[in-house]
C-alpha cells in the first residue's frame, strides 16, 4: 500500500486540565476506510476534530501527504482539502439544500462545484429532489444525508465523518453506511469514520478501538476480533 | 390634520428605520446589540457636513465610508477579539459599545469645529400629495429605508457573498468548518450597520438640527423601535418603525410634542412586559 495520506503520532488533546485524547497514533491510506468505535466519551469526536484544526495539541502532530499541518488554521487544513463531518448541528437549517451544498463546496471554482453538486445528488437522489425544501423541514434520516453531502461536494482529499448514522433507523443505517462505501470506491479517498453501530465492521478496512482517550488496538478488518468489537465498543447499539 | 400626521409618519418611520435596520443587521450575524451606532453615524454625518462645500455628492459617499470603515474596524480589531477572549458577555458588549459611541460624541466634540450643524442637503423639489406638502428630500429618506433593506434581501438571497452571511448567522461553527471567511463576514455586517446608522444621521441632519447628543437619540430611538419589532428581526424592525413613525407624528398633534419621549418610552416598556420578543418575535436571521 502507498505511503498513507494522515498519520496522527502521540496526539494528546485536552479541554482545559482534562485530556481527552491521550496520546493516539494512527494512520489512514488513500482507498481506505479506517473505522473508529468506542463508547462514549471516549475521544472519538475530539479526535477528528482535532485533524480538522479545532483544537489546538496538548502533544504530537498531525501530517498530511507527509507535511506537518498541526499549526495549519480549520480555513487552511480545509483548503488542503480535509473535510470535517460533523455529529451535531452539521447543516445550515434555515437555507434551502441546494444553498446547503453550495456553501459545503463554498471553496471551490464554479464549474468544479456543479460536478460534485451532480455527485451528491447521484449518491443521494432524495437531495435532488427536495433540493429547494429548506434544511429544517427534512426528516431526520434525509437531514444525515445532507450534512454528509455537505461534506462530500468539497471534492476532498480526506473525509473525517462523526457518527452519521447515530438515531437512524437500521434500514438507513444500511443505507448511509453502503453509501459512503460507494463513496470510498469512486473516489478512492481515504475516509476515518466513527461510530457505535456495529454495521461499521461492514464496510471498513480497518478499525481503531478507542477507550477513555486511548487507542486500544488498530487492527484490519480480517484479523480484528469482531466479539470483542461488539461487546466492548459497541455493546449498546449492536 | 390626519392626512398630515399619516404622511409625517411615514416619512418619521423611514429615517429610524435605518438604524433599526443597522441594529438588526449587526445582532442578526454576531448576536451583539451594537449601542455606539448612533455615535458612530453622528461623527460621520459630521463627516458629511464638513465636506460639503466641495461636492455634496462626494460628502455623502466620504460620510457612508467613514461609517462602513468605522463599523468594520471596530469589530475587526476590538468587538472579535473580546468575544474570542470573553465569550458572549452581554452585559459586557452592552458598556463595551457605548463607551465606543461616547468616544466617538467626544471625537465629534474634539475634530469638528461646531457642535450644532444642519446638513445643507438640495430639497429636491416639492411634492404634493392629497394636498399635503412636502420635500423630495424627505421621501427621499423613505426610499433609501426601503431601497436599503430589499437591496439587501437581494444580496442575501441571490449572491454567493450574501449566502455565506446568512450561513454564518445560521451556523457559525459549520461556516468556519467548510471554509467561509467568518470574521470578516462579523466585519461586513457591523461595517454596513454603522453604514445605515450614518445614513440615518446624514437625513435627519438634513431635516432638523444634528448635535452631539442625536447619536443617542439614533441609537435608542433605534434600539426600542428593534425591542418593538423583535431584535434581529428585519421585518418586524420595519413594521415597528412605521408604527412608532406614526405614534411620534400624532402625538405632536393630538397631544404635544414634549409627549413624545414618554410615549415612545412608554410603548417600548408595554412591548418588554408583554410580548418580550416583540411583535414579530425575535430571530437571529440576517
Ligand atoms: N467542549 C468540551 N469541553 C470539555 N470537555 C469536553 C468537550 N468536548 C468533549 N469533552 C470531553 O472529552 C471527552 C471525549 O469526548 P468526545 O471526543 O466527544 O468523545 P466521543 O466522541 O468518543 O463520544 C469526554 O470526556 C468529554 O466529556
Ligand atoms: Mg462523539
Amino acid at each position: 500500500m502507498s505511503d498513507p495520506v494522515l498519520e496522527v503520532s502521540e496526539l494528546a488533546i485536552a479541554y482545559g486540565a482534562n485530556l481527552a485524547v491521550k496520546g493516539v497514533s494512527v494512520t489512514v491510506s488513500e482507498n481506505e476506510i479506517l473505522g473508529i468505535v468506542g463508547p462514549n466519551g471516549a475521544g472519538k469526536t475530539t479526535l477528528l476534530e482535532s485533524i480538522a484544526g479545532l483544537h489546538p495539541l496538548r502533544q504530537g502532530s498531525i501530517r498530511f501527504r507527509g507535511n506537518r499541518i498541526d499549526h495549519f488554521s480549520v480555513h487552511k487544513r480545509r483548503k488542503l482539502g480535509i473535510v470535517l463531518i460533523p455529529q451535531e448541528e452539521n447543516i445550515f437549517p434555515g437555507m434551502m439544500v441546494k444553498e446547503n451544498l453550495e456553501m459545503g463546496a463554498v471553496l471551490m471554482p464554479a464549474r468544479e462545484r456543479e460536478t460534485q453538486m451532480d455527485y451528491v445528488y447521484e449518491l443521494f437522489p432524495t437531495l435532488k429532489e427536495r433540493s429547494r425544501q429548506i434544511a429544517n423541514t427534512l426528516s431526520g434520516g434525509e437531514r444525515r444525508m445532507l450534512a454528509v453531502g455537505v461534506g462530500i461536494v468539497a471534492n476532498a482529499q480526506l473525509f473525517l465523518i462523526d457518527e452519521p448514522s447515530v438515531g437512524l433507523a437500521p434500514k438507513l443505517v444500511t443505507n448511509l453506511l453502503e453509501r459512503l462505501r460507494q463513496l470510498k470506491e469512486d473516489t478512492k479517498r481515504p475516509i476515518a469514520l466513527c461510530e457505535q453501530n456495529i454495521k461499521v465492521l461492514n464496510v471498513a478496512d480497518r478499525i481503531l478501538g478507542m477507550e477513555a482517550g486511548e487507542s486500544k488496538f488498530c487492527e484490519s478488518l480480517d484479523v480484528v476480533d469482531k466479539g470483542k468489537v461488539k461487546e466492548l465498543y459497541l455493546g449498546l447499539h449492536a | 390634520m390626519i392626512l398630515n400626521g399619516f404622511i409625517n409618519g411615514i416619512i418619521m418611520a423611514g429615517i429610524v428605520a435605518l438604524p433599526v435596520l443597522g441594529i438588526a443587521v449587526i445582532y442578526g450575524m454576531t448576536g451583539v446589540i451594537n449601542f455606539a451606532i448612533g455615535g458612530i453615524g453622528v461623527f460621520s454625518a459630521f463627516t458629511t457636513w464638513y465636506l460639503l462645500p466641495y461636492n455634496t455628492v462626494l460628502a455623502v459617499v466620504v460620510g457612508l465610508a467613514v461609517g462602513f470603515a468605522l463599523g468594520y474596524s471596530i469589530q475587526a480589531l476590538l468587538l472579535t477579539p473580546l468575544s474570542a477572549r470573553r465569550g458572549g458577555d452581554l452585559n459586557l458588549f452592552f458598556l463595551i459599545t457605548n463607551n465606543i459611541g461616547l468616544i466617538f460624541v467626544g471625537l465629534t466634540r474634539v475634530i469638528f469645529p461646531r457642535p450644532i450643524i444642519g446638513i445643507p442637503l438640495p430639497r429636491l423639489g416639492t411634492i404634493n400629495i392629497f394636498s399635503v406638502q412636502t420635500s423630495g428630500l424627505k421621501f427621499l429618506a423613505l426610499f433609501i429605508a426601503i431601497g436599503s433593506l430589499l437591496l439587501l434581501r437581494a444580496v442575501e438571497r441571490y449572491t454567493r457573498v450574501g449566502k455565506s452571511w446568512r450561513a454564518t448567522s445560521q451556523n457559525l461553527r459549520l461556516a468556519k468548518i467548510v471554509g467561509i471567511n467568518t470574521s470578516r463576514a462579523f466585519n461586513v455586517a457591523s461595517g454596513i450597520g454603522c453604514m445605515l446608522a450614518a445614513f440615518g444621521a446624514i437625513i435627519w441632519g438634513s431635516l432638523y438640527n444634528l448635535t452631539l447628543t442625536t447619536g443617542f437619540d439614533l441609537t435608542f430611538l433605534g434600539y426600542i423601535i428593534a425591542v418593538v419589532g423583535g431584535i434581529g428581526n428585519i421585518l418586524g424592525g420595519m413594521s415597528a418603525s412605521l408604527i412608532i413613525g406614526l405614534v411620534l407624528s400624532f402625538s405632536a398633534y393630538l397631544v404635544s410634542g414634549s409627549w413624545q419621549s414618554v410615549i415612545l418610552y412608554g410603548i417600548a416598556m408595554i412591548t418588554l412586559i408583554v410580548a418580550p420578543r416583540g411583535i414579530l418575535g425575535s430571530e437571529r436571521s440576517v
